[in-house]
């Protein structure tokens, strides 16, 4: 018997080959914030099919970027689109339009009622959202029932949402999976919580002393895997840490377009150039640029 | 050629409609209720609660200087003018404070508290808009084929149920996007939210560039109620997709002025996002 603990800390190779064809995969973050970007380009690299992925309640477009790469076969998204850079996905669009992906159809609040019926070990949550709107038409698993209690309003019975992994970016995990955000969460913890296994990426990891200092601060605790890449969420933002990379945006919102319209040596050659040519994170890094990524840096607002 | 942008007069206009003792949730993709929230906080209603965006960041800014329109609902920069940040899924449950129309009205009263009163005011977009009020962000075609896949409902039906006024709005006045039925209802106009007993009242408005229509109290069907500057009743009319039916008297807006305009530039929009 040993009394040392369990350290958690993977390559990222590692953690992405647990990746599996036909997994349910929840991707964390919030619009254009705080996605595991570098764990999603190794997901693609690994060539991964199939994948069910639950994204968060507004996706960005990490969520379009692994549609177009043609990893997905059903998505669980309220919504796809990065606000005034790209209102709607052209990845989903050209994926949605031709019947290439399924979607299971669903709102904000009825994909939280699905992860906290997973959490919680419930049969279903009854929401009221989503009554009175074409929700329930295309969802079939979404069942409207009457209230028991007051024997005259319509309700939604929402079934469980079980991801196999939740895949989060955090702003710095110990070594044993204790993992903090430093900024806003939105609702990582809930899609951690409802998933059976939790891969975390952080911009570092800290020794455990770091987390003991503020506990109270710990987001996800004991992750089952933990991977260090700094600047792992670009193009896209990382509260207290880069703001997202508007001109890598654009283009990206430029080739997805192209390929929408049937361009698509275009696309090909986005997934080419940002995805499949880096050898590994750091050689990304390096696509993007020093002076870029320097200039992306966000003093923190936030003492925590 | 006027001296303001058609977003910035929908600010001013969004603005005007603002209370002081009014809660307010601004979503996503909204450059213009953003300006519209933070220009009303700054100039008659520096108490209202205001949510912005998806990080539930709970934000007072009378005395915070705006140095640039926030792009996204949920950048970092947003915390420089929140006092309070909350986990997403909270937006449905316990931020804020609670509220609802007889907490104004009575607010000694707790027992008029409504603990799910999630705002006063909420903007909606859509693809398509009917006359019932009746919005659809979900796509164009029929359940199982999409021609046009829209970005979808994202929380609006949730926060639907809960709202005393919601704000429909959509950026181009024409027969396409304003028609006879939604392909599909993301969030339920007036008569649905009635029928389901909502605490929320559905739809007070549908604006377009062009006018502003509210709902007959009987029928629940909407009506052509106001007109932007140099717009006319039959413009509207040639260009809605179903029949256009008025108010007893239909007023024009009138244009932003020189103080609201001033204070706009000044306090809120320094960098002209509204006007680009």
């Amino acid at each position: 018997m040993s009394n040392k603990r369990k350290e958690v800390v993977s390559s990222i190779t590692d953690a992405a080959s647990q990746i599996k064809d036909g997994m349910t995969v929840a991707i964390g973050g919030f619009g254009a914030e705080n996605h595991p970007m570098a764990l999603v380009r190794e997901i693609i690299r690994n060539g991964t099919k199939n994948l069910t992925v639950v994204a968060s309640a507004t996706a960005g477009l990490e969520i379009d970027l692994l549609i177009g790469a043609g990893c997905v076969k059903k998505l669980f998204a309220p919504y796809v689109g990065q606000e005034m850079y790209c209102p709607i996905g052209h990845n989903l669009r050209k994926y949605a339009e031709s019947g290439q992906i399924e979607i299971w159809e669903c709102s904000e609040y009825i994909l939280y009622a699905g992860l906290f019926a997973a959490a919680s070990g419930q049969e279903f949550f009854a929401w009221r959202g989503g009554v009175g709107t074409s929700i329930t038409e295309l969802n079939k698993d979404l069942v409207e029932f009457i209230d028991p209690i007051g024997k005259t309003k319509k309700i939604v019975a929402v079934p469980p949402i079980r991801p196999n992994w939740a895949l989060i970016h955090v702003g710095w995990s110990d070594a044993y999976g204790n993992g903090q955000h430093l900024g806003a969460r939105f609702g990582d913890r809930w899609l951690a919580r409802a998933a059976d296994r939790i891969m975390v990426q952080a911009e570092r990891v800290v020794p455990n002393a770091v987390i003991r200092k503020n506990p109270f601060n710990t987001t996800i605790a004991y992750a089952d895997c933990v991977v260090e890449v700094p600047y792992g969420g670009h193009p896209y933002a990382a509260h207290g840490f880069y703001k997202e990379d508007v001109d890598f945006i654009q283009d990206y919102v430029k080739c997805s377009e192209a390929n929408r319209k049937g361009d698509e040596a275009t696309w090909k050659d986005y997934l080419k150039r940002h995805v499949h040519a880096p050898k590994d994170h750091y050689a990304y890094l390096e696509t993007v640029g020093i002076k870029k990524l320097l200039d992306l840096y966000t003093h923190p607002i936030v003492s925590w | 050629m006027s001296d303001y942008s058609w977003k910035e007069l929908m600010a001013v206009v969004f603005a005007r409609e603002i209370k002081d003792t009014d809660k307010i949730t601004s979503g996503a993709h909204t450059e213009i209720f953003f300006a519209a929230t933070m220009l009303a906080q700054k100039t008659h209603a520096p108490n209202m609660k205001l949510q912005l965006g998806g990080g539930v960041t709970l934000c007072n800014v009378v005395d915070i200087d705006i140095e640039e329109l926030p792009k996204t609902s949920t950048g970092y920069e947003l915390i420089r003018y929140a006092e309070s940040v909350h986990d997403h899924p909270d937006t449905f449950l316990f931020y804020g404070a609670p509220g609802g129309a007889r907490y104004y009205k009575e607010g000694n009263d707790l027992r008029n508290v409504n603990h799910f009163w999630f705002a006063d005011k909420f903007f909606v977009g859509g693809i398509q808009v009917d006359k019932w009020g009746n919005t659809n962000m979900i796509g164009l075609g029929k359940p199982g084929k999409f021609t046009f896949r829209g970005p979808g409902t994202i929380g609006i039906n949730d926060i639907a149920i809960g709202v005393r006024d919601t704000y429909a709005f959509i950026t181009a006045h024409d027969k396409r996007r304003l028609v006879e039925k939604v392909d599909f209802i993301s969030h339920p106009g007036k008569k649905i939210c009635r029928e389901n007993e909502f605490y929320g009242g559905g739809p007070k408005w549908i604006v377009t560039p062009k006018c502003i229509f509210d709902f007959d109290p009987d029928t629940l069907e909407a009506r052509l109620a106001m007109l932007f500057p140099s717009i006319t009743v039959e413009d509207v009319k040639a260009n809605t997709g179903f029949e256009v039916k008025t108010a007893k008297k239909v007023e024009t807006v009138p244009p932003p002025s020189k103080e609201e305009l001033e204070a706009l530039r000044t306090l809120v929009d320094k960098t002209g996002v509204l006007r680009q």
